[in-house]
């Protein structure tokens, strides 16, 4: 049912009659005010007698609308620490469950990408070992994570106070050139996965076969994440896809010249199609401060719009995080920002768990239509791409 | 189909019997036959309909054999490269088979799926792996298989892998490594069942000291009727009734026939000669076959060969732990009167004739498969209750380095 109340809160889901670019315009807000430069030198980015309120309204907005984290590296650091114990805290990793509680995150991406150079069967091989990861961390959590695939699934474990464990994005490489293997992986729970470091979705953009693979990726209701594609695949997809896109690891290009950052005009595309980027929380990537990841995030609301954004903790991956978003406690802190910033809480709630339902939903659903209609599909690089 | 010389009437009771308690066959290669053939275009071999001219399996005659579940092997050669991504595409072709034709099979993971697939009368549809290459000595590859529907694996296909040894290869690890232990203690955890077809009679004994669960031969016969590695040597059998295991007696001549062990041996050197694979069943490697045979004929196993192992292994096992399994569309030959999975009636005919009671028959047929199944998950159950998943590597227990994801 709480899958119904979403719907209810995002009309604009029903309608799509006003365009997306024509929203900042009516939140003033968005434009940083004068205080949070003042307050720079601090080691918060916002004014001491303003933090304390803002956090209790920030608080309270995550408790009824939690963070869907659309990245974590969890499973990898996780790989080689058989000792973890999650559930009274893990000082080894940036994620454990009181800090998952505190930051109030609902929903979290296990991302599945292999270190670089792995491919063909390593990569098959290595991305089942890290599934295998996952599921033996949500069996030893119980109370705590469940494994989730569908917006249904997400939805009903955070209404049972669990977090969504939702596995993805994984790297293309994982399929081993072979649509029977996404089907087995998505059969094992892959809900998302990454187009690029294959042949078939390089610089040039799909191929044949790469563009059958976005096909039968529609058709069972994995996501396409375009982080790290290249323009020319992006671009394609977006067209091909019947589904929505994400974005699971983007900030604005405009504010920092990052190669997985995504320009101004794909950003616009991407509101238009109706995808979601979501924004890293990473110095390398978005800034070093709040106030930077806020700056990417009001960009992106501005040329996507506040349906096409969301977030990624990107903790657990090796990066540096931005002063005070150090691990997966700290989205209080981050909504506070926007808070101060104006963001309207329906911009808020949508940011920090209604986009991502939504593309959730829209994969679920682009699967139901187009199983009517396309049988699974028995494409071979070697026929289609010589 | 050739005659079969069972008394007048004894066919029809075994249908009969069939119909109650279906055959639980252990092991049948239609994806990999699929596979080969057509690659995986399952319309282009709709098993649906009419395929004796390709396949050894269609519905309508696994239907006349009074099949009831199928272990389906995902099957995949060890000398290739690329073990897990083929086996995943072979379980892809299982999934999709269950997928198009739901009136007939009905996917199965459990003991009660079998019976509930029998209360249907549908086709209980299940997996086996056949070979430990398949998970590329990774524990966590084998917990995804079996996440995927995988219930028993075949510890090594024809040739040895580094964990364990086969029978038709040159001693190895001498059995079973420390790692090779290791891989059989998760299969009990999991409940997925260890299937000793293939392996050395070295790895069958270790196999039998370390699983707390009963274990299985998915196809294969007794050594002491026809000397091949292939088939279980008398003093494993004997160990059947303290383990609760199943040994399935398989149908394929060059395993049954003594006669057919030397021909075969002939033949494969053929086939190598003309450069094809000694497994081959392409129909290019068919014609090679059947040119052979016109220069030498081949001895020809017939259901009374079968029916000769399993008055054996009643003997040494006992009623309680004997199974059925035909490795149809895994092998170029077959008995007469055993042609294709339309034949099982013929073997319960004979066994009829042979004074069999029904309740020895049903237990041949159907029970002593769900049974094992059935005591492996228990296992599991209590198992996974008292320990995690293993995180042991091959490296840490062998001493043997692998590649790092």
């Amino acid at each position: 049912m709480a899958d119904l109340h979403d719907e209810l809160r995002e009309p604009t889901e029903v309608g799509e009659l006003d365009p997306p670019a024509a929203r900042p315009g009516r939140h003033p807000g968005q434009s940083p005010p004068g205080a949070p430069a003042a307050s720079a030198t601090g080691t918060s980015d916002i004014p001491a007698d303003l933090l304390p309120d803002l956090l209790t309204r920030a608080h309270a907005l995550l408790a009824a609308h939690p963070v869907a984290d659309g990245y974590s590296g969890l499973p990898r650091a996780l790989r080689r620490l058989h000792w973890y114990d999650l559930e009274l805290g893990e000082g080894a990793v940036d994620t454990d469950v009181p800090r998952l509680r505190r930051g109030h995150v609902g929903a979290l991406f296990c991302a599945l990408h292999l270190p670089d150079g792995l491919s063909g069967e390593r990569a098959v091989s290595a991305t089942l070992e890290q599934m295998d990861v996952v599921r033996t961390a949500v069996r030893a959590h119980p109370e705590a994570l469940r494994l989730a695939q569908g917006a249904g699934q997400t939805a009903d474990a955070r209404n049972c106070g669990r977090t969504a464990v939702l596995l993805g994005p994984a790297s293309a490489v994982a399929l081993g050139d072979s649509p029977g293997i996404l089907r087995c992986l998505h059969a094992l729970g892959l809900k998302v996965l990454t187009l690029s470091g294959v042949s078939w979705a390089g610089e040039a953009g799909p191929t044949a076969f790469g563009e059958e693979m976005v096909r039968e990726m529609n058709r069972l209701g994995v996501l396409a994440d375009l982080s790290g594609a290249s323009d020319a695949t992006a671009a394609r997809v977006l067209t091909v896809s019947r589904a929505p896109v994400v974005c699971a690891r983007s900030g604005a290009r405009a504010l920092r010249p990052h190669p997985a950052n995504l320009p101004d005009d794909l950003l616009r595309r991407l509101g238009v199609a109706r995808g979601l980027c979501l924004v890293p929380l990473t110095a390398e990537q978005t800034g070093p401060s709040v106030r930077d990841v806020a700056d990417h995030l009001d960009h992106v609301r501005a040329l996507a719009g506040p349906e096409c954004v969301g977030l990624s903790g990107t903790y657990d991956s090796g990066t540096t995080h931005p002063q005070d978003l150090a691990d997966a406690s700290c989205y209080p802190h981050l909504i506070a920002e926007l808070l101060l910033r104006g963001w309207p809480e329906d911009h808020l709630t949508r940011l920090t768990w209604g986009n991502v339902q939504r593309v959730l939903r829209g994969a679920d659903f682009a699967a139901r239509a187009v199983q009517q209609r396309k049988q699974p599909s028995t494409a071979r690089i070697t026929e289609l791409d010589g | 189909m050739s005659a079969v010389a069972s008394s007048p009437g004894a066919l029809e009771r075994a249908r009969e019997l069939l119909r109650e308690f279906p055959v639980a066959d252990g092991h049948n290669d239609l994806p990999w036959a699929l596979r080969q053939q057509v690659r995986y275009d399952l319309a282009a071999r709709d098993i649906a309909t009419d395929q004796s001219t390709h396949l050894h399996t269609d519905l309508a005659r696994l239907r006349a054999g009074g099949v009831g579940a199928q272990f389906w092997s995902v099957y995949v050669r060890s000398d290739l490269p690329g073990p897990v991504t083929a086996t995943l595409e072979q379980i892809d072709c299982v999934r999709q088979l269950i997928d198009r034709h739901p009136g007939d099979l009905r996917a199965a993971l459990t003991a009660a799926d079998m019976e509930a697939a029998r209360a249907e009368g549908r086709i209980a549809s299940l997996m086996g792996a056949e070979g430990g290459h398949s998970i590329d000595n990774s524990l966590a590859t084998l917990r995804q298989l079996y996440e995927l529907g995988v219930r028993y694996m075949t510890l090594t296909h024809n040739d040895n892998n580094a964990w364990a040894d086969s029978a038709t290869d040159e001693p190895g690890v001498g059995g079973l490594s420390a790692f090779g232990r290791e891989v059989v203690k998760e299969m009990n955890r999991l409940g997925m069942l260890v299937d000793l077809s293939h392996v050395a009679a070295t790895t069958m004994r270790a196999a039998l000291d370390t699983s707390v669960a009963p274990v299985i031969f998915s196809h294969s016969s007794a050594r002491a009727v026809c000397d091949h590695p292939r088939n279980v040597p008398d003093d494993v059998l004997e160990r059947l009734p303290a383990n609760g295991g199943v040994a399935m007696v398989t149908f394929v001549p060059k395993f049954v026939l003594q006669a057919a062990v030397e021909w075969t041996r002939a033949a494969d050197e053929n086939m190598r000669a003309h450069g094809f694979h000694h497994l081959d069943t392409t129909a290019e490697a068919m014609q090679v076959h059947r040119a052979f045979e016109e220069t030498r004929p081949r001895p020809v196993a017939t259901v009374s060969t079968v029916a000769d192992h399993l008055d054996h292994m009643r003997e040494v096992a006992g009623i309680d732990h004997l199974g059925i399994d035909g490795d149809y569309d895994g092998t170029a030959f077959t008995p007469d009167g055993l042609d294709d999975v339309s034949g099982y009636p013929n073997l319960i005919a004979e066994l009829l004739d042979r004074g069999w009671s029904r309740t020895d028959l049903a237990k041949l047929t159907w029970q002593n498969a769900v049974r094992v199944l059935g005591a492996a998950e228990d296992v599991a159950r209590d198992l996974r209750s008292r320990t995690a998943p293993s995180n042991a590597t091959i490296e840490q227990l062998d001493g043997i380095e692998r590649p790092a994801g």
